[in-house]
């Protein structure tokens, strides 16, 4: 069971991990995460490079079996589940690298993320969608052919389609012009007051200051410091790691 | 679903509609020879379809098709000696059946690998099914079986028009219209992405392989009447697979009508080298050749240069990358 919580608030929370650990060969790449995530919460996860997030994503999304813990989604254990089931269960995420399906349309790309959902709605919500990601004057382009800036809103766009209980976003603005960070900030205010919680990997510090409630620090595997971002930002030991020198 | 019809769609539709005119009223007008070799290029364009489902949306290079072909041949060629009887379209549904079954029971293991590795396992099947095929007694080994003859072109013709279209049409409502296609292109362009938005990927890639290995049955059947004779090599041989892939990835690959556009130009050319030169013994180098150029010049095949045809896809790229 996770620390400190009893059963009734495991079941609840949208998310909970339980002392994820991850081994690659003799490196420790995930060790002993615990982390409970509440309804319509933003989580920001921060660290160096290396420190194990995309690790962690993939652990809580079943891309990568875990060596030990536990996942809760929605209030039902996931541990083990293969990643198509974890995605039905509720939970939706993007990748670092923005992993479109490049031969097919940007409209046929969001219609091919409700296939197991609402099918009959699909092409109405596609249209929201576009229209809210302000990407409708490129709905017949190839996905290949986007910047990209548009991949990344499109990868989000697919998420929105599946109306998920949890979302992971992986660097869901690295890199882009300040006109889609705007657009990508608006659309994860909007689909959080929808009722989704998520949890969000970012390296830009004023978008982690913007949207997250809170904020856990990873180095090396670990979870060094959690707070909000101000306590953070003071945090001595979070410099240390994430700087590796000291203010 | 998913919306209206767009306008190389509706181009497509008409093109189809007047193209099936042509060929409702053809046999008037042509030779039996001419007729024979139209009722090839129907078939191939048929098979060639049907591997298009695995290689083109699936994202999948099979080498064994040509297993199910044989499938198809031998379930109606057995079924039709004399001891047993039965009637040629009672056969077709079993052949599909035993072709469905067996792809469903490789397709299981093998669409868990990737790549180079699916082709591999894949062509070892084939082999494997065509070596089964030499040594047993119902097949009748190296000599082969002899079915009974209905010397009938136009039957054969028409049967072959009538299976071809409706492949041709229900692959396009299938894999264009309803989720099961969007699942398809979903795994073939990023399947982890595919898994991530609830696809059971493996689930969706057997369903994909088992529809086509009862596609590529079924002209097997029909073939297996038409020519009255069968043997291992004729019907199971590596030719026949290599054939589809090079008809799909000269028509174009991933598209709904580029396997038929392939499997028409490489038929008429395989039959003008066997008219010209009384064998088929360049055809194979021809065929490599061909390859060789589609990667170097027309990576999305011939379709791609007609109106309206795709924009750069990187579907064959992709492909040979898995390799």
């Amino acid at each position: 069971m996770y620390a400190g919580a009893d059963s009734q608030t495991v079941r609840h929370s949208p998310l909970v991990l339980e002392g994820l650990v991850k081994h690659f060969g003799g490196v420790t790449a995930v060790a002993g995460v615990d982390l409970e995530v509440e309804s319509c919460e933003v989580v920001g996860v921060i660290g160096p490079n290396g420190s194990g997030k995309s690790t962690l994503f993939n652990l809580i999304s079943g891309m990568l079996p875990m060596d030990e813990g536990r996942v809760w989604l929605v209030g039902k254990e996931v541990t083990g589940r293969s990643a198509w089931r974890i995605a039905r269960a509720g939970l939706a995420r993007t990748f670092q690298i923005p992993s479109l399906f490049d031969n097919i349309s940007v409209r046929d790309n969001l219609l091919a993320a409700a296939v197991e959902g609402d099918w009959k709605g699909a092409p109405r919500r596609a249209g929201e969608v576009l229209e809210m990601l302000e990407i409708s004057h490129v709905a017949d382009n190839l996905a290949s052919e986007l910047s990209g800036g548009q991949q990344k809103l499109l990868e989000f766009g697919r998420v929105c389609m599946r109306d998920p209980s949890v979302i992971l976003l992986d660097e869901a603005t690295a890199g882009v012009h300040p006109n889609i960070r705007r657009i990508m900030l608006e659309a994860i205010r909007r689909v959080r007051e929808a009722g989704a919680t998520f949890l969000v990997i970012e390296h830009d510090m004023e978008m982690v200051r913007e949207i997250c409630d809170r904020i856990i620090v990873m180095d090396a595997g670990q979870v060094v410091a959690k707070g909000s971002f101000d306590e953070i930002a003071d945090n001595v030991e979070v410099q240390r790691a994430y700087l590796g020198r000291q203010r | 679903m998913v919306s209206k019809l767009s306008r190389p769609q509706l181009a497509s539709l008409l093109a189809l509609f007047a193209g099936m005119v042509v060929l409702a009223v053809l046999p008037a007008y042509i030779d039996p020879y001419s007729l024979r070799i139209v009722t090839g290029v129907l078939m191939w364009a048929g098979l060639a379809c049907a591997w298009n489902i695995v290689g083109g949306y699936a994202g999948y290079i099979s080498f064994g098709h040509s297993a199910f072909f044989g499938i198809g041949a031998y379930v109606t060629g057995i079924l039709m000696q004399r001891d047993l009887g039965i009637p040629f379209l009672a056969t077709l549904p079993l052949g599909i059946l035993v072709a469905v079954g067996v792809a469903a029971a490789i397709g299981g293991p093998t669409m868990r690998l990737r790549g180079a590795y699916f082709a591999i396992a894949t062509w070892a099947f084939a082999e494997m099914l065509m070596q089964m095929a030499i040594v047993l007694d119902i097949t009748g080994g190296t000599a082969g079986l002899s079915l009974p003859a209905y010397l009938n072109e136009f039957f054969f013709y028409y049967t072959m028009l009538i299976v071809a279209l409706g492949v041709y049409l229900g692959t396009w409502y299938l894999l264009e219209r309803t989720r099961f296609g969007y699942r398809l292109k979903a795994l073939r362009d990023h399947e982890p992405a595919a898994e991530a938005m609830g696809i059971h990927t493996t689930r969706v890639k057997v369903q994909a392989f088992a529809l086509s290995a009862g596609i590529t049955s079924l002209f097997g059947s029909i073939y297996a009447y038409w020519v009255t004779f069968i043997d291992p090599r004729s019907v199971m041989g590596p030719e026949i697979t290599d054939q589809m892939v090079v008809m799909v990835l000269l028509g174009g690959l991933g598209t709904v009508w580029g396997p038929a556009l392939g499997a028409t130009v490489l038929w008429l050319i395989n039959r003008y080298i066997w008219s010209e030169l009384g064998d088929t013994a360049i055809y194979l180098p021809i065929l490599g050749l061909i390859i060789a150029l589609i990667v170097l010049f027309l990576p999305n095949g011939l379709i791609s240069l007609l109106p309206g045809g795709r924009r750069g896809h990187g579907l064959l790229g992709r492909l040979l990358r898995k390799l």
